[in-house]
């Protein structure tokens, strides 16, 4: 080692063969090094050890936490009347009701449901374009006047606050200002999932090639000229591909508003799950299947075409401008978009007529003098820090569930990779094993389909036949429905992991297992973990889904309150949901930004 | 101040932050001058051409241009002098998922209000134009390609198309033919030389032997710093041979 300071600064690192140089080196500095060395080394290796037992009390204290606080709140927990009727729920199963009558309501109700989707993602990426533009940096030029800087920043405050409700929570609201007018659906997805559209708009605008814009630029075109040729055609892609990613997630949270009461595919799995027409839910939970299948599988296809974003990529923040490959489908898909979009509108008399009329006047001006000032629940303080507690908890434990379902679901998940290993074994055995490997992957992605695209209202509701209402039932069923959604991110985040490390270890005569686990165990996890992070902070915003049909937290709350016109409080409870998911999303993003470094 | 000067300096001076870019430069070119650029890497040659398009602003000295002082002008009438100045840089600027005709059509884009920006992306405005252009670059076929389809030397001249098009008074290249053969490399100079022979070209190069062969004078810049100022007739490889020395 020819440069002493260099020996301890690599060892800091944790470079193993910088400490063999050391050893290596004669001389009488050497000695000396190496017993510096070895004595870092085992700081380092405090330090590590330190920072994994940090690790895992980060997990482990908050889910004993929300397990105590679950189970101490006395009294029976299982309703032993109720759960006696998940046995004809089950029993029912093969036997759905499929007269032409109901039949038609079923597909009446799949078309509505369709249309709040589609409304609601056209009005979404209205929304985020228009957000989007007032929030991308590149747009701009360097030289922004003083107030312009400042509508910029209350822009990007708005869009922040309006994502932190959950899109249930703003149905509510427009329900008691417009009634059960199927525009509440519309504009209860269209603001979230648009001030969600105008954030991942702008950030793909600031990450797509700026050369050409700032080239166009000098050579002296309009500023919003040489944004139109310079950088929409180079994020064009990235922007469809988005667009239906959410429209995706339109059609699950168009079912979700069902609930609510403004009709759709939800609002029957609802009324036949609670008047306990089993046969009906079946159907229903069939139609609602299909749908999801076949929309999923579009979307995908779409962006497969583009070249642009994995759902997983989408839901990390990843955004990756990839040289697009064919448009064919996605162009098809633009062309069979507008009409359809088109249809909708018409088929679903939705008009916004209902935004401008004079009873919307009266109401939404009363609304607001009756939400302001804030006021504490009946309980008081403990009731509101209860609620909130109630709310972490139940996410928490949600997780804790969601990742159960993922470590035993995503392995099976992942689709079975065509770099066959060079087996030893009888092509007849090999060729019988890829079949199983096949059979285990399509089973898995539909439990995973199944898992995600019955509403998680539905999962709450069950759930809440078998258990008395409190954290518990709406953690298991947010956790069935998310572990269906964070099973699906991880499998395809593991699919396309770098196997060539694997390789090279079976290359070398490592046991395939053991390979597997040193290879590819390291990253696994770590996508793993990132993904887990990232849906908690929905979790917590999804903690509403369940609340509204009764299960515990500030949703439950909120709709309690809402429905006695305690309109004081509910200011108090959306400010309270409101520091709880930003306080979420600063700790997500904290832990997730700890683990990159 | 003679209207005959394209370009005047007055002890201009550039820094980012603490970095000195440029520093002191008094310069004047004349119009219908084709001007080489040439030293080291980080000698400031592309400052220096972003401090004469009005991309960058001197923090020291006085910067004319067209006989106008982009310093001291309005948005909107940068942008009109901006115009004037065609740009063509090494990365080529295109924008590659569009077909070619837009990429042409670019260089007209200052003249366009943003309806009619929008309205030709959808359909192509002066489509004759833009061809004609592409036909004097040898390109005519390739209107409707897609621009990321073409190879590196046709991308060049579709960057020098939209040049044509935009009909600059004055033409400032960062090293257009970093990326290029020799002979694709002499092709493209022609090009600039002879299509842009009445107006100011000026080029940062690397290679010295196209500098003689292409413009009239030769700059050396070297730490920011004006080495020498000469015919490029007279740029002898004792000169260049200073200008590149490893120190």
């Amino acid at each position: 080692m020819n440069a002493p300071g260099l020996g301890p600064e690599l060892m800091e690192r944790g470079h193993a063969p910088a400490s063999d140089g050391a050893h290596a080196t004669a001389g009488p500095s050497a000695g000396d090094l190496a017993g510096g060395a070895s004595a870092r080394h085992r700081t380092r290796a405090r330090e590590v050890a330190a920072r994994r037992l940090l690790g895992l009390a980060l997990v482990l204290v908050p889910i004993g936490w929300a397990a105590w606080r679950a189970l101490a709140e006395g009294g029976a927990l299982v309703n032993v009347g109720g759960a006696k009727l998940l046995g004809p729920l089950l029993s029912q199963a093969l036997a759905p009701r499929l007269d032409p009558g109901f039949l038609a309501v079923v597909l009446d109700a799949a078309a509505t449901t369709v249309v709040f989707a589609a409304l609601g993602t056209a009005g979404a990426l209205v929304v985020g374009a228009v957000g989007g533009l007032v929030l991308s940096d590149v747009v701009w030029s360097a030289h922004q006047p003083a107030w312009f800087r400042l509508v910029r920043l209350a822009v990007r405050g708005l869009l922040v606050s309006i994502r932190a409700i959950h899109e249930i929570v703003w149905a509510l609201l427009f329900v008691s200002v417009l009634g059960l007018d199927p525009l509440v659906a519309v504009l209860a997805i269209a603001l979230p999932f648009g001030a969600q559209t105008a954030q991942v708009f702008g950030e793909s605008l600031d990450n797509a090639p700026r050369r050409s814009l700032l080239a166009l630029r000098a050579a002296g075109a309009r500023p919003a000229s040489a944004v139109v040729y310079g950088l929409l055609p180079s994020a064009r892609g990235v922007l469809t591909s988005y667009s239906f990613y959410r429209f995706e997630c339109a059609i699950r949270s168009a079912v979700i508003l069902g609930v609510v009461g403004v009709g759709g595919l939800g609002q029957e799995l609802v009324v036949s799950l609670q008047s306990r027409n089993w046969d009906e839910v079946w159907t229903l939970i069939g139609a609602v299947l299909v749908l999801s299948a076949i929309v999923d599988g579009w979307s995908s296809v779409v962006r497969r075409d583009l070249a642009v974003g994995s759902c997983s990529d989408w839901s990390a923040g990843n955004l990756r401008a990839d040289r697009h490959r064919s448009r064919h489908v996605a162009g098809w898909s633009f062309l069979l978009a507008l009409p359809l979009l088109v249809a909708a509108w018409v088929a679903s008399g939705v008009s916004l007529s209902g935004l401008t009329s004079e009873r919307t006047r009266r109401l939404s001006a009363s609304l607001a003098a009756d939400l302001w000032p804030p006021a504490l629940p009946l309980g008081g303080m403990p009731e509101l820090t209860g609620a909130v507690l109630d709310t972490v908890a139940m996410a928490v434990l949600a997780m804790a569930v969601a990742v159960v379902v993922t470590a035993l679901v995503g392995p099976l998940a992942m689709r079975p990779s065509v770099s066959s290993r060079t087996g030893t074994s009888a092509p007849v055995r090999r060729s019988a094993r890829r079949f199983a490997r096949w059979t285990g992957w399509l089973g898995a992605r539909t439990l995973l389909l199944v898992l995600r695209s019955i509403p998680p209202t539905v999962w709450a509701v069950v759930a809440l036949f078998a258990l008395f209402p409190g954290i518990l039932p709406g953690a298991i069923a947010l956790g069935l429905y998310t572990g269906g959604i964070l099973g699906r991110l991880v499998a395809e985040a593991w699919e396309s992991l770098d196997r060539r490390p694997l390789e090279a270890l079976v290359a070398a005569g490592v046991p395939g297992s053991l390979a597997g686990l040193v290879a590819l165990g390291p990253s696994s996890a770590h996508h793993l973990i990132t993904y887990t992070l990232y849906r908690f902070e929905i979790c917590v915003r999804d903690t509403a889904v369940v609340g509204v049909v009764g299960a515990a937290g500030l949703g439950r709350l909120l709709s309690e309150q809402l429905s006695a016109f305690r309109f004081p409080v509910v200011t108090t409870l959306l400010l309270a949901s409101l520091a709880v998911s930003l306080a979420s999303e600063v700790v997500g993003r904290r832990l997730r930004n700890g683990l990159r470094a | 101040m003679s209207p005959a000067a394209a370009i005047r300096l007055e002890g201009v001076g550039h820094s980012y932050g603490e970095v000195e870019a440029l520093t002191g430069l008094d310069l004047t070119v004349a119009v219908g001058e084709r001007v080489a650029l040439l030293g080291p890497s980080g000698a400031g040659k592309s400052t220096l051409l972003r401090l004469l398009n009005g991309s960058l602003r001197a923090t020291a000295g006085r910067v004319v241009v067209l006989d106008e002082e982009p310093a001291r002008l309005a948005p909107r009438d940068l942008r009109r002098l901006q115009r004037r100045i065609g740009l063509i840089h090494q990365q080529l600027d295109l924008v590659e998922q569009v077909r070619v005709v837009h990429n042409v059509n670019a260089g007209r884009l200052g003249h366009w209000n943003v309806l009619q920006a929008v309205a030709s992306l959808v359909w192509p405005r002066e489509r004759e134009a833009a061809r004609a252009a592409l036909e004097q670059v040898g390109l005519g076929w390739a209107l409707y390609e897609r621009t990321e389809r073409l190879s590196g030397g046709e991308q060049q001249r579709v960057a020098i198309a939209r040049l044509l098009l935009q009909a600059p008074d004055l033409v400032l290249a960062d090293e257009p033919v970093a990326s290029l053969d020799p002979a694709r490399s002499g092709e493209v100079l022609d090009l600039l030389h002879t299509e842009a022979a009445d107006h100011t070209l000026v080029v940062s190069l690397h290679q010295p032997d196209l500098a003689r062969r292409h413009c009239t004078r030769a700059l050396g810049l070297r730490d920011g710093r004006l080495v020498f100022d000469v015919p490029s007739a007279d740029l002898t490889e004792h000169r260049l041979a200073d200008l590149y020395e490893l120190t």
